[in-house]
């Protein structure tokens, strides 16, 4: 049994992400749930989805216990800090996206370093992608999400063959597929760093 | 989507709860769908949208929840299987037709789908919709995955046209959205005409056919009792080979219940109630009498539990029964697996080793829903703000525009339901000296403002309703409404003119306007807060979202800062908000990619230091 915990923000494509996670995994012969979490629609609040590949019955990911953290957007790593433990694997992006609270209330955006640090404390690997940049470089800037499910696979930590997951990118981003399987493929190399 | 209709049957298939309904529903022979959006029940609504033209069945998206209702009625009692979907707080608009459709019963299968949202995720209460099964007399199935989601809408239909009852479906969030597997059969829909066969004395509730129909409806209830207990809904698992410790259980909360039994290796048996209006006493009562002490785990109130304990009296059982009435399990917001397992070691005494907390980083800047780059409605109430002062109270609505509740519009002081900023307005008018104003989305207008906004007309009431109108039901994904430009499901649907509406009311100061033009709305808020009697402006710009998605290869009107002009005095921040607007360290910056060029920050700068780009 394998849990997945999603994090990111409304826009990034986080449902997604999750869904190709789902079918990788019926493809594989496991069964699956997925959940998704994102409030008042998608007005760039967080989002949060689960993915639990394996026999279970509730969707919920319980605190301290995810398999794996997988984060499109880097405070919100942090924010996920609860659901991490010494087994845990964190995939996550190191693209920012500033919320409005650091504007108007003055808060502070945590560094990059400080993230890795934190999550490097409570889990088993933390491995920090540049998913935009990555993406941006197989032609499809919007494909962050799609770097990451491939950062997943590369993990080995969702115990599902890579070639699995690339069938359920085809079956799920039906435009620039060629520009999202480079995503992918870039996405795979950089979460075998989760393997050393 | 394209996958609800064209997965084979046979065939396993990724589908969320909500899109299991629509295919369990077109399976079983559904000539009628209809709907009023509202989160969790929208992707319902919005699949039968996408897939009723090419599966042949008549949908639609009804004013409100009481016409969904109502429509569906209609088509039902003609003796065609009908099916119509809402929130939980959507069965409170419905709940006049539907009481009173339970007792001439119906001809064609007619399944209510209520989506009810345990922690208020995206709705104002978190009312617990089985207290209608039971208030109303519906059967009533409660899913628990989308698998079952999918075999109860199926069964629903037959049991309501087997009972001549409308039968209630209930889903929660953590069911409704939740995606699984699902193992489908044969897409088969039913007929599109069905002669209705007049029966006053049934269908006609005056009183003596009321009274008549209560008796048959407690007669069918009780035959529905019967079939939930033969149920394969309702059944005994064994968890870690079972004892004589017993969970009656339901819904989302079974999945916990499951979850927690197996981590902690309870020798438990769990009965699992699929078909749980009428409770299955008989069944219930043998399992209280084969086991010592039973939990009944289930979300928000004790619909189980206070039947469970009622029953037992009744028997004269001695089983221990706990839950939430003795405070093992909490009332309120939803379950994880965390509560129910703390709820299970506390009532079987069992130890639990409790890991440490996990402690979150203090001070995490927090990242709450915000009104979107270029939307109509921060326009509105940054000119509100502007107009009054901030002297004003404020009736909300339910919409993205609540959103204005936040700093720094603060532009809501009070709000119950959808519609009801129309008649709080007026109620706040009577007692208070301030100026009062009242705001309300096109689609929420449409849904139940009108009645209210007669009744202010017709009182004398005094205050300023704003319309504001995207054109659109953005809130809960861009449904069609009367007042929308087009709707995709049905080319021929006449659009109605807000306007029209509101004078037809008898409102003598109406104003139609552009909320991108900031100071024009200013001068109609001062204006229209100086009348006599009730005033409407309908502040009208299409959503952003939508015109982002419409316009694409448009030319957008990207705006910066120039840094020279800038004075740092804050103001695009402290009294206007948008996504593509950042201050940190006194450096404010537009991001070009989030920028909707719709140019109101350029009007909010006092220094007009932010301009169009080249």
């Amino acid at each position: 049994m394998v849990d997945v915990y999603l994090v990111g923000v409304g826009g990034q494509g986080i449902i997604t992400a999750a869904r190709i996670i789902g079918d990788a995994a019926i493809l594989a012969g496991e069964k699956v749930l997925l959940s998704e979490t994102h409030g008042m629609a998608q007005r760039g609040g967080s989002v949060i989805c689960t993915a639990r590949i394996g026999d279970r019955a509730g969707p919920l990911v319980p605190d301290m216990s995810a398999d794996v953290i997988l984060s499109l957007e880097l405070l919100e790593t942090l924010r996920a800090a609860c659901k991490a433990s010494k087994d845990t694997v964190v995939l996550s992006s190191t693209e920012r996206l500033v919320p409005l609270s650091v504007s108007t209330q003055k808060m502070r955006y945590p560094s990059q370093q400080e993230v890795a640090d934190k999550m490097s404390s409570l889990a088993k690997a933390v491995v920090m992608v540049d998913a935009a940049g990555l993406a941006a470089q197989a032609g499809s800037p919007i494909s962050s999400n799609v770097v990451m499910v491939g950062a997943l696979a590369g993990s080995g930590a969702a115990g599902i063959d890579t070639d699995r997951f690339e069938e359920a990118v085809k079956a799920n981003i039906p435009r620039r597929l060629d520009e999202n399987l480079k995503a992918f493929a870039l996405g795979v190399e950089a979460g075998k760093a989760a393997k050393a | 989507m394209s996958r609800i209709l064209e997965a084979k049957s046979g065939s396993t298939v990724v589908l969320m709860g909500n899109e299991a309904i629509v295919r369990g529903a077109l399976e079983a022979h559904l000539s009628v769908a209809t709907t009023y959006p509202g989160t969790p029940a929208s992707e319902i609504g919005d699949t039968f949208a996408k897939v009723a033209g090419k599966a042949g069945i008549y949908f639609e998206y009804s004013t409100n929840e009481k016409v969904a209702t109502e429509v569906a009625i209609g088509a039902a009692a003609s003796g065609l299987r009908a099916m119509v979907s809402m929130k939980h707080v959507g069965v409170n608009v419905a709940s006049d037709p539907l009481m009173t459709f339970a007792y001439t019963g119906t001809r064609g299968g007619f399944v209510l789908v209520t989506a009810d949202d345990p922690s208020c995720h995206s709705s104002q209460n978190e009312q617990d919709n089985r207290f209608y099964a039971l208030f109303g007399g519906f059967p009533l199935f409660e899913p628990s995955s989308p698998q079952e989601c999918y075999d109860m809408a199926k069964k629903a239909f037959e049991v309501s046209e087997e009972l001549g009852q409308p039968v209630m479906l209930r889903t929660t969030t953590r069911v409704a959205h939740v995606r699984g597997p699902v193992r489908v059969g044969e897409i088969s829909v039913g007929p599109r005409k069905k002669e209705f066969v007049k029966e006053p004395t049934r269908f006609v509730t005056v009183p003596a056919v009321a009274k008549a129909r209560h008796l048959i409806l407690l007669e069918n209830l009780s035959k529905a009792e019967r079939l939930a207990e033969e149920s394969e809904f309702n059944t005994v698992l064994k968890v870690n080979g079972g004892g004589k410790r017993g969970i009656i259980t339901s819904s989302a909360a079974a999945n916990y219940a499951v979850d927690a039994a197996k981590d902690l290796g309870l020798r438990v048996d769990l009965l699992k109630l699929g078909f749980s209006n009428p409770m299955p006493s008989k069944k219930v009562a043998e399992f209280l009498r084969s086991h010592d002490a039973v939990v009944v785990a289930e979300e928000l109130e004790p619909v189980l539990e206070m039947q469970v304990r009622s029953l037992a009296q009744r028997e004269g059982l001695s089983t221990k029964v706990f839950g939430k009435l003795d405070g093992y399990l909490p009332r309120v917001h939803e379950f994880d697996q965390a509560v129910v397992t703390s709820g299970f070691a506390r009532a079987f005494s069992v130890q639990l080793d409790t890991p440490g907390r996990c402690e979150l980083p203090q001070d995490l800047p927090t990242r709450p829903p915000v009104l979107c780059a270029g939307c109509p409605h921060s326009a509105t109430y940054y000119a509100v703000n502007k107009a009054t002062n901030k002297k004003a109270l404020f009736a909300s609505d339910i919409g993205c525009y609540t959103l204005g509740v936040a700093p720094p519009y603060s532009c809501a002081d009070l709000l119950v339901c959808m519609g009801s900023s129309v008649g709080t307005a007026g109620g706040l008018s009577k007692v208070n000296d301030l100026p009062v104003i009242a705001f309300i989305g096109d689609s929420t207008f449409f849904h139940s403002g009108i009645p209210g906004l007669i009744n202010a007309v017709h009182q004398g009431h005094r205050f300023l309703l704003m319309v504001l109108d995207n054109r659109t039901t953005a809130m809960t994904g861009h449904q069609p409404h009367p007042g929308s430009p087009r709707d995709p499901n049905n080319p021929a649907a006449i659009m109605l003119s807000i306007e029209d509406v509101v004078r037809g009311c008898g409102v003598k100061w109406v104003k139609v306007l552009d909320p991108y033009d900031t100071s024009a709305t200013v001068e109609a808020v001062k204006e229209a807060l100086a009348q006599d009697s009730v005033s409407v402006i309908i502040a009208r710009r299409e959503c952003a979202l939508i015109a982002k998605r419409d316009e694409k290869g448009a030319i957008i009107r990207k705006h910066f800062v120039d840094q020279e002009v800038c004075k740092k005095c804050r103001t695009c921040v402290t009294k206007f908000q948008c996504p593509a607007i950042s201050s940190i360290d006194k450096l404010q910056t537009i991001d070009p990619s989030l920028c909707a060029g719709c140019g109101v920050c350029a009007q909010v700068c006092p220094y007009k230091a932010i301009k169009e780009v080249e």
